[in-house]
């Protein structure tokens, strides 16, 4: 990493033009600035992630005892229909509407818009992305499919029924007219075609940033590893999400032109759709854990006050998880009726992923080790997701064994894994990941007291909501079901307890957010004391519009 | 459909006692001496057939494990789950906490003032690679071989075909000597009117039959114009996608009278929650019994029931 | 720069504010939406204007695609694409064509589940669908040797057009780079043709069955990429005449000849896959 970077930068004093330092609405709506791009694409994850949280706290209302309670009212809201069956129907689009919010336009635009927006280039003292204009249109398209997903739950899906209620992974025939011949499995398809196509375009954007315009001296061994994981990310975009793009447009063909892809009484296979959605979504879910696996390195490094345990070994047991990931697809698919054999390779593929996951949590316990640790606010998320990212991965071990998976496949004791790696991994970064810039970008600093009432008050709610679903899976409870018998009662019961417990943090994080703009207390250029060594604090808080207009010249000898 | 479960805060509160109470009954060490998460996950393995033995073939109250199973293979996925898997991954959870806990105590900037700036330790890179490889071979061994035993299908006493449709499950009985084949459909009970001591979302009106000790193969496949479902039964060991167009087959060979239930498990549209799947298993002579009183019962809507060539098993190796 | 604010002290090209991006997403949302309504005969207010608005957000499009890479071109001529930055275009340009490589993965992975999987035992409904006979029972193919082949020999001489007329871009020879850019995109141009006739004349069709289906999905997907790099072509001939593109810097030539290869080659797979193949225990239809 850049440990003795020097960076020449001094202050702003070039006097732009107002065609080139761009004012009001126009400065954002138009904005070929990759900071404010990075802040377009984090209210947008705010938006969105508050849309997405909303719409699972319905869900774990309804679950918190047996019976239907609450679904019949949200219907008589959302289609003016308050009759059991809407209610159920409801209750499926809202599970598909909460996955494809949270991984499309909360967690991807947050970690990979956001943050890798405004410091990728930052860290790596480029001046900006590299191709600044199509930047804007990678966030842009992110609202228009919003609406388009948006637009999907109010219009017809199931026959009399709205919206798309088949999961995200969205399977015909469910997906197809079979399932869902109204138009609202259409304005999902082309959502995701438009997210997909602004991921695509980000990815190619970062991949040539990163590559093209490091600082001189700064070789891709010196690299910070938060570029590292976006570059990585972006790489699992470029090669899988046009394989999603395939994949549905196929469906919008079946569904629309009478193709039969999906269809086997014209010769297709619904099994085909599994393996290109797969081939793509499991590199999804990498493409949602990676660039927090970046930030958490430099976190634990800053309040450690010690260079990244193991450089090398991390960023390229990043690489291995990245290529690795591309090979282990039908880890999801065990129980379509796979050959033996074919499910003997994915078994051993998957549990190859252990080594450099564990290398990775190893490195940062051993970076933590021999440090001086101190326990801010970033830090504190940043332990909490090592923690609980380790769980997460665990149970994915067992999950990955298809003959134990034959008991726990779609149960609750998979979304009890995937919201550890996902809900207490990927977001345990984000947030670590906010407060650790949040200064940086805003040049306030926030109320850190508060801030760790945050912190303790969603760890306990997190844990409280997706613990014991591990047992309601082990217990043999499907997922994707809005009443449940009443042996699963007393832990659905705990479990929306926690989600309550988590609505009261999530409040918490927009006051610690509101009192930080509104006492305006000066962060200064580097909060966080000689730990922080990357290149994003040797600017101002918040950087000029214009960063490294001389470049950094970075120093120092390769890891 | 109402719950008698208390709401809240406070009801909350005394599950939580309630679970605890029943977790350090147990008598393992670690969840006498220990409170909280850790106790819960410590002590999952064992609780199924010490607190709640009586109930067999379905899931129970402040359950915290795999629903003990009544077929060779479940017993295999129980001993993989409960006696490798789960110690392992508790011990490297605990373990990953310790550490954290350790270097938080040991390192925090009051107790270590001076961090070091050691960055490399060939030998401990190389540990922490080698051994996360070793336990997963320790984990690949058994794996495999139960993916061999799930997989591989052994000569079948009786082959029969659960058909997933929306929303509600059809199971056909060939022709077995005198009994001729037939076929029948599975509803959910009328729940508004559940009649007393059947099960709120699992019972059913007819229940699939089957003898106690013999191999049964069971063919999965979904309505062809439908949609997929999931069969699973938890007791038997066994979940294979209901696939339209598409014949699955698997087998289980339940070594113990009762009442087995399975709910479907792929998401198939409103009435996903409402389809579930009821296996009895009997003695072979009120097996036949049942046969012979069925078949004559269903014996009109059966006339065409076709069942996939034998010969499907041999794809499978 | 282009504008004649303070130059910062590095080769990179800090770009204009813009309008086209939120422009373009707002067209891009309107086509989406009126793709949708046409397709399933919605209304709004009444009125069936699905195709309308389809048309209309695809014209807007076109026009973000024209006012986009006018800018583009402007960039170009008045100094911004230093080294370094087009350095960043060749990266950008390998990139895109990469994930342009993986969505023809998903087509060739739809065609060979089918044609390598057409007799699975487990797959019932396709066995009986195919009859266990790759091409599927009833279907009646193209012979490969016939127009596939001429586009085949068509497309392979595109090839040499265009490296041709790069030949002479590089050497100054004005008279070569038109003359080759003319011949290439008149190549194109027949290749299309070519495949339209075949369409026309096509003895299987894209409902109904899975080998018409990845049939002209595969193809129709490559023909809509035959009519981009076509229309790239012709823009770098038009600006040829316009005196543009010097021995040194040329990159929207070069991507063109780039797209022009891949296109190329993407073919060449469709030809030895889905028609020689996929078609060798085919019946041949006759009436060509």
């Amino acid at each position: 990493m850049a440990t003795n970077a020097t960076a020449h930068h001094h202050d702003h004093d070039h006097s732009h033009d107002d065609h080139h330092n761009p004012t009001g609405w126009r400065r954002y709506l138009y904005s070929t600035n990759h900071k404010d791009i990075g802040t377009l694409y984090l209210y947008f994850a705010v938006i969105a992630g508050v849309i997405g949280f909303i719409m699972s706290v319905a869900i774990r209302l309804e679950l918190q005892n047996p019976g239907i309670q609450i679904f019949p009212t949200i219907s008589s809201w959302m289609a003016g229909d308050n009759s059991i069956d809407a209610a159920k129907n409801l209750y499926n689009v809202f599970i598909t509407g909460h996955g494809v919010i949270m991984i499309f336009f909360m967690v991807m635009p947050a970690l990979i818009g956001g943050f890798g927006n405004w410091f990728v280039p930052l860290m790596i003292g480029a001046p900006d992305m590299a191709f600044p204009r199509m930047n804007n249109i990678s966030f842009w398209l992110l609202p228009a499919s919003f609406m388009l997903l948006v637009l999907s739950m109010f219009v017809e899906g199931a026959p009399g029924m709205t919206g798309f209620g088949g999961g995200w992974v969205m399977y015909p025939p469910l997906s197809s007219n079979t399932g869902h011949p109204g138009p609202a499995m259409d304005f999902v398809i082309l959502s995701l075609h438009l997210a997909g196509a602004s991921s695509i375009l980000g990815a190619i954007n970062f991949i040539t940033t990163i590559f093209n315009m490091r600082a001189p001296g700064m070789t891709m061994h010196k690299m910070p590893l938060f570029a590292w994981s976006v570059l990585i990310t972006a790489f699992l975009l470029v090669l899988s999400l046009p394989v999603l793009a395939g994949a549905i447009t196929m469906l919008l063909t079946d569904r629309n032109f009478g193709t039969a892809f999906y269809d086997p009484s014209g010769g297709g296979d619904p099994i085909l759709f599994q393996h290109l959605f797969w081939f793509f979504g499991h590199p999804e879910v990498y493409i949602l854990i990676l660039p927090g696996f970046g930030i958490i390195s430099h976190i634990v490094s800053t309040f450690s006050r010690k260079p990244v345990f193991g450089y090398l070994g991390m960023a390229y047991a990043m690489v291995a998880i990245g290529a690795v990931g591309f090979i282990v697809w039908a880890h999801h698919m065990y129980t379509v009726g796979l050959s033996l054999n074919t499910q003997r390779y994915f078994v051993f593929a998957t549990m190859v992923i252990a080594v450099p996951t564990g290398v990775k949590i190893f490195s940062w316990i051993a970076t933590m080790w021999g440090g001086s640790i101190s326990f801010r606010l970033p830090m504190l998320w940043a332990i909490g997701f090592i923690f609980l990212f380790t769980v997460g991965g665990v149970t994915g071990v067992v999950l990955a064994n298809a003959g134990v998976d034959r008991a726990l496949h779609e149960t609750y004791y998979v979304v009890a894994h995937f919201h550890y790696v996902l809900s207490l991994g990927a977001v345990f970064s984000v947030f670590a990941a906010f407060y650790y810039w949040f200064p940086k970008m805003t040049g306030y600093m926030y109320n850190e007291t508060i801030g760790k009432a945050h912190f303790w008050l969603m760890f306990l709610g997190v844990n409280l909501t997706f613990f014991p679903q591990h047992f309601l899976g082990l217990a043999g409870m499907p997922r994707r079901y809005i009443d449940y018998p009443d042996a699963y009662t007393t832990w659905n019961n705990i479990s929306s307890i926690g989600s309550e417990i988590t609505v009261v943090s999530v409040i918490l994080f927009f006051y610690v957010v509101f009192d930080a703009f509104s006492k305006k207390r000066v962060a200064g250029n580097n909060p966080w004391g000689v730990g922080a060594t990357t290149l994003e604090w040797t600017l101002s808080s918040p950087p000029p519009f214009h960063c490294y207009e001389t470049l950094p010249r970075i120093t120092g000898s390769d890891h | 459909m109402k719950a008698k479960r208390p709401v809240g805060v406070v009801g909350a509160m005394t599950l939580m006692k309630q679970s605890l109470s029943v977790a350090s009954g147990r008598k393992t060490l670690v969840s006498k001496t220990s409170v909280g998460l850790m106790t819960l996950m410590a002590s999952i393995s064992g609780m199924t057939d010490s607190v709640y033995a009586q109930i067999v073939g379905r899931g129970f109250d402040n359950q915290m494990g795999l629903i003990p199973g009544v077929t060779p293979i479940a017993h295999e996925i129980d001993f993989f789950h409960n006696d490798i898997l789960l110690p392992i991954i508790t011990v490297i959870s605990l373990f990953v906490l310790g550490l954290l806990i350790y270097v938080m105590v040991k390192f925090n900037e009051k107790a270590n003032p001076t961090p070091s700036k050691t960055t490399h330790h060939t030998g401990l890179e190389v540990a922490w690679t080698v051994i996360p490889v070793l336990i997963l071979v320790v984990i690949a061994i058994p794996s495999f071989r139960l993916l061999s035993h799930q997989l591989t299908l052994p000569d079948a006493d009786i082959t029969l075909k659960a058909t997933g449709k929306q929303w509600y499950w059809s199971y056909s009985y060939p022709k077995s000597g005198e009994v001729a084949a037939f076929e029948f459909d599975s509803n959910i009970l009328d729940q508004a009117a559940l009649p007393a001591g059947k099960l709120r979302l699992l019972d059913v009106d007819y229940e699939a039959v089957v003898p106690v000790n013999k191999t049964v193969r069971l063919q999965v496949t979904a309505d062809a114009v439908g949609v997929i479902h999931s069969f699973v039964i938890q007791s038997f060991g066994v979940r294979l996608d209901a696939v339209p167009g598409r014949l699955n087959e698997t087998w289980f060979k339940a070594e113990k009278e009762g009442v087995y239930y399975g709910q479907c498990s792929k998401i198939c549209g409103k009435d996903h929650a409402f389809m579930p799947i009821v296996f009895r298993v009997v003695s072979e002579d009120k097996y036949k019994e049942w046969l012979a009183k069925t078949s004559k019962e269903f014996a009109a809507n059966s006339s065409s029931i076709q069942f996939a060539d034998a010969d499907a098993s041999a794809l499978r190796q | 720069m282009a504008d004649g604010h303070a130059k910062p002290n590095h080769d990179y090209h800090l770009v204009n504010p813009s309008p086209w991006p939120l422009v373009g997403s707002i067209a891009a949302f309107i086509t989406a939406v009126g793709a949708i309504m046409w397709m399933k005969s919605l209304a709004l207010f009444g009125i069936k204007m699905g195709g309308y608005l389809f048309i209309a957000g695809f014209i807007g499009i076109l026009y973000v695609m024209l006012s986009w890479w006018s800018d583009v071109v402007h960039e170009a001529e008045t100094g911004d694409h230093t080294r370094v930055v087009q350095i960043s275009h060749r990266y950008g340009m390998i990139l895109f064509i990469a994930s342009e490589v993986m969505f023809f993965v998903a087509w060739f992975w739809a065609f060979f589940d089918a044609s390598l999987f057409f007799n699975e035992t487990i797959q019932a409904a396709r066995v009986e669908f195919t009859g266990g006979h790759w091409p599927p029972q009833g279907t009646e193919v193209f012979n490969p040797w016939q127009l596939p082949l001429l586009n085949t020999l068509i497309l392979l001489t595109s090839g040499t057009t265009v490296t041709w007329a790069h030949h002479g871009l590089l050497h100054n020879d004005r008279s070569a780079l038109t003359k080759g850019l003319i011949l290439t995109v008149l190549l194109g141009a027949i290749f299309t043709c070519v495949q339209a006739y075949e369409y026309a004349h096509a003895p299987f069709g894209f409902k109904g069955s899975i080998y018409g289906a990845t049939f002209f999905m595969a193809t129709g997907f490559h023909g809509f990429h035959v009519l981009v790099g076509t229309i790239f072509l012709l823009v770098c001939l038009l600006r040829a005449n316009k005196g543009q593109f010097t021995p040194k810097q040329h990159l929207g030539f070069e991507f063109a000849a780039w797209y022009w290869h891949f296109v190329d080659v993407v073919w060449l797979f469709l030809f030895a896959c889905i028609y020689v193949w996929g078609n060798w225990n085919g019946t041949i239809a006759t009436h060509h």
